[in-house]
């Protein structure tokens, strides 16, 4: 409770400060406040007890998850001070919204109710919808901002009706309550109960990108300024794949939920994979990227054994840290570019900044799953679960659209390694250098001995 | 202890040029580390006593019951000699191609080198895997800064095409582990899963096509042609020489042992599937109307032997084939060496620009001559008892495996004869000012070629490396043949 208040908080006093008109405090206390967080979740306060009613509990699992996401939320305020420096006003809202949307995100790997389950996907969303149109002269921002709100609102109410039903069968909306019932009926639920558990899947899956609910993802990845989009892409969806995480294993996994999911995984590793072919514009591909590795995360859902929470956490985490540092090299290519998104500015990186194109390098080997990355780990744990889980041809067939992503990375490797023209003339400031070159060595770091996270 | 020492010597030493970058002295440091490399691996050698050595075995994720294992059997460390014997000329084959930033060049090949080395020495089929598709992306980068015309659509090609074999070996590799009870993934632990047949049936393939995919054997060798031609020099050397040895001995090391009854099953096909490959590349090698893709068709077709006579299961062609597979690097490199020296003189490698050159170039011509007599399987050269060992292999199988094995023999000495005599033989029909071969030249194929001589004439210290673990191999198959 003492971090969920502490970030609360800080959103507030961040707002504040904007008050001031001093930037460049911002980003420095937002850190200290993260750090401060952090720092209350490992001397153990008010953890593992029931809070509010018993309605949030942080057990380990929460608390893994919320480290991994102030992790990713500071190395993106390191990010922010130059991503904002130019901009003149409404710069602490920025901050001030992405601390509120953490404060949902804690909920969300916390809540013990289905009820906070619903708070913690609003608070985490409303800033978003904010952020989203953060760039309020650019018609694209607009656009993004509109499409995330009007979809997501459509997904809420989904949610909302599957939490409904789920209330009106087991008369509860505790999770432990729930799973007593599930358990109870295993086997032979009432529809209305399946009916609930999914609505509330299709609630999440709007919020993790799968299909057929990533229609949103692309518009909006590429509409939303490139710090939101990172933002949207690392924390929100390793909050949501924890939310699902515990819904899922509520339910106890019922046939017909298992069914659904699979056909969602395996509709999200095709699109995901196959259309990122057809995209030259770097956001876009990362957006489809992202929805590729969606699928893979559902599929490490889809099998409910002992190892899939800490699968998800080990997948989202390396995710997130190799989707920051490319969305950092991203932006500074893009700045050099001016303004042009399409993958073809990273010709000549290598050239120009050569520690700079083997990061990317290696960020990039790490979403495609290449041996000693992080990502190679995750994939590799992936296909192991669903083998156990006896999803022989599903991994088969993600398996083969694992490729299909190579290929796309393997396309922006070969730009950014192969000499332009005329050269580029990247500028990255220290803060920017450090947090990419940390995003690298840690990708390479946690898939050498990839027990440090574990 | 020395078996972490041999990874690391090339590793660090590419790390060194590719942080320091010095421009003058980086072959000289790459060949200086390959050498240290070699007498590292002739002292393991040398201390080799007929059993397998696990020399490292330390924990890595003690979660998931991994563990990093080094260590060697016979097959294991001919392949490491072969490695640690081709790359000083593989480096040295740089001093005379003055590519651009040398320093990267050499760090890509030690990297390169380190990691097969890797893969040779790996006891886990995990940490196997991981080194077997490192090993990829230095050539990755080789081919794609200093290969020649269309490189940026073929180096992407063959590392796709590569790369979809790896990903089956890994789902192949997943499903393995879970069957395991363990979840060791090491070798030993796997090769002691008896799975039912039908399994081994499918699982056959999906060990097997990273491997087909890595040899290339027909089917599966469209990427190659292209991939060997548009490649650097030196890049050609490592994959023909060394790499694509690669699939071999993982065939021998994954699938025999995990899938033995599934490789029954699959036996004759790939044999046939081997050989019509063979027979074929050899006959589009004749057509060949540039030298060095004629070299990478010819070893096409030498390859599609030795996978036929791997799979002949029986000493004559296990044996053969891993003696062929050292005498098919060591003539690759040669090969691939001459074809890079006419280039130089000729300014082109394509067969028209060339004829008559012996006139002009004696030396050089006599050397090409040593070399092609190895490549037909002369006797009393290397390639002539690893020939006779495979087709004496297929023989005991099946008299036409034998049969359609001569015939790529024979089809082999037509176009390599062929070859030779429109390069050297003839009118010196374009008048050139080349010079003959220097000493350079001399200190690279001579030894090359007395090593082809040497074991030509006594072949028992690699048939005798080799012998111990095909045999126990072999004899836990015997119910199957």
């Amino acid at each position: 409770m003492s971090a969920l208040i502490l970030i609360s908080v800080l959103g507030v006093v961040v707002l504040y400060l904007g008050l001031l008109g001093n930037k460049r405090l911002l980003a420095p206390v937002g850190i200290l406040g993260l750090i401060g967080a952090l720092v209350l979740f490992y001397t153990g306060y008010h953890v593992e007890m029931p809070l509010f009613a018993n309605m949030v509990r942080f057990d380990g699992f929460s608390i893994a998850f919320n480290s991994a996401m102030i992790v990713i939320t500071v190395l993106l305020f390191v990010f922010g001070v130059d991503y904002y420096a130019l901009m003149k006003e409404h710069v602490a809202e920025h901050y001030a919204l992405m601390l509120f949307s953490l404060t949902g995100a804690f909920l969300l790997t916390a809540y013990t109710n289905l009820l906070v389950l619903f708070l913690g996907i609003e608070i985490l969303s409303i800033p978003l919808y904010i952020l989203a149109g953060g760039k309020k002269r650019s018609y694209r921002s607009g656009e993004a901002s509109f499409k995330y709100f009007l979809l997501g609102s459509f997904a809420t109410a989904f949610f909302l009706m599957g939490i409904a039903l789920i209330y009106g069968v087991t008369a509860s909306f505790d999770l432990g309550k729930v799973r007593e019932y599930a358990e109870l009926h295993a086997g032979q639920h009432s529809i209305l109960f399946l009916l609930g558990s999914f609505f509330v899947a299709v609630g999440l899956s709007f919020k993790v990108a799968a299909a057929p609910f990533h229609f949103w993802g692309p518009d909006v990845y590429e509409g939303a300024p490139t710090l939101v989009t990172a933002f949207m892409a690392t924390v929100v969806k390793t909050a949501a794949f924890a939310a699902f995480y515990r819904f899922v294993s509520m339910t106890g996994m019922p046939e017909a939920l298992s069914r659904t999911l699979l056909v969602m995984t395996l509709v999200t590793l095709f699109i995901g994979n196959v259309v990122a072919l057809r995209q030259s514009n770097f956001k876009r591909l990362m957006a489809y990227s992202s929805i590729a590795h969606t699928g893979f995360l559902l599929m490490a859902l889809l099998s409910t054994s002992g190892l899939t929470a800490q699968m998800l956490f080990y997948y989202t985490f390396t995710y997130a840290l190799a989707t920051v540092g490319l969305f950092i090299v991203l932006t500074l290519a893009k700045r050099a570019a001016n303004g042009n998104e399409n993958i073809q500015i990273f010709r000549g990186l290598f050239r120009a900044r050569p520690w700079l194109a083997i990061v990317t390098m290696l960020l990039l080997l790490s979403l495609a799953g290449i041996p000693l990355t992080a990502g190679f780990i995750a994939k590799y744990q992936v296909f192991l679960l669903a083998i156990q889980g006896g999803f022989l041809k599903t991994t088969a067939f993600a398996v083969v659209m694992a490729l299909i992503g190579i290929y796309y990375y393997v396309l922006v490797i070969r730009e950014a390694f192969t000499p332009a023209e005329e050269g580029i003339a990247i500028a990255v400031t220290p803060a920017n250098w450090l947090v990419i070159s940390l995003c690298g060595v840690a990708v390479v770091a946690l898939g050498i001995w990839p027990a440090w996270l574990l | 202890m020395e078996l972490l020492v041999l990874l690391l010597i090339p590793f660090l030493s590419a790390t060194l040029l590719a942080v320091v970058r010095p421009t003058l002295a980086a072959r000289g440091i790459a060949l200086v580390s390959s050498l240290a490399t070699l007498a590292v691996a002739l002292w393991l050698w040398y201390r080799y006593r007929g059993e397998p050595v696990m020399a490292v075995d330390l924990d890595w994720v003690p979660a998931w019951g991994l563990r990093f294992v080094l260590g060697y059997d016979g097959t294991g460390l001919l392949m490491v000699i072969l490695t640690a014997v081709l790359f000083p000329f593989i480096i040295a084959a740089g001093f005379k191609q003055n590519l651009k930033h040398p320093s990267l060049v050499n760090a890509l090949l030690l990297y390169a080198q380190s990691f097969m080395l890797g893969v040779f020495t790996a006891q886990n089929a995990f940490l196997f895997y991981i080194f077997y598709e490192l090993s990829l992306l230095p050539v990755f980068f080789l081919l794609l800064y200093w290969g020649g015309e269309r490189r940026r659509a073929i180096t992407v090609r063959f590392f796709i095409y590569t790369l979809l074999g790896g990903l089956a070996l890994l789902f192949g590799i997943a499903y393995c582990v879970v069957q395991e009870p363990t979840h060791s993934a090491d070798f030993s632990a796997l090769a002691a899963l008896h799975l039912p047949l039908d399994t081994q049936i499918w699982l056959f393939w999906a060990l097997f096509l990273a491997f087909a995919i890595k040899l290339p054997i027909f089917p599966f060798h469209s990427w190659q042609p292209d991939t060997y031609t548009m490649a650097p020099l030196q890049g050609t050397m490592v994959l023909g020489g060394v790499m694509l040895k690669m699939g071999l001995y993982g065939t021998l090391k994954f699938v025999f042992p995990i899938v033995p009854e599934g490789t029954a099953h699959w036996r004759e096909w790939v044999i046939w599937l081997s050989l019509i490959g063979a027979i074929y590349a050899a006959v589009i090698a004749f057509r060949q109307r540039d030298l060095k893709r004629l070299v990478a068709y010819s070893s096409l077709s030498h390859v599609g032997l030795l996978t036929a006579g791997l799979f002949a299961w029986n000493a004559y062609g296990v044996s053969g084939s891993l003696y062929q597979a050292f005498a098919h690097a060591v003539l690759v490199v040669s090969l691939f060496y001459i074809v890079g020296a006419m280039k130089d003189r000729v300014g082109s490698s394509e067969i028209a620009a060339m004829g008559g050159l012996k006139l002009r170039t004696p030396r050089l011509a006599a050397l090409f001559l040593l070399v092609v007599l190895n490549a037909v399987a002369l006797p009393l050269t290397q390639s002539f008892v690893g020939e006779w060992l495979m087709f004496n292999g297929l023989w005991q199988l099946n008299g036409w495996m034998a049969f359609a094995a001569v015939t790529t023999i024979v089809l082999g000495a037509i176009y390599m004869f062929y070859a030779y005599q429109r390069v050297m033989l003839g009118p010196d029909k374009w008048q050139l000012e080349v010079h003959d071969a220097d000493g350079g030249d001399h200190l690279f194929l001579v030894p090359l070629i007395a090593v082809t001589l040497v074991l030509g004439l006594y072949p028992a210290p690699i048939l005798d490396l080799v012998n111990g673990p095909v045999q126990q191999m072999l004899s836990t198959f015997t119910v199957l043949r």
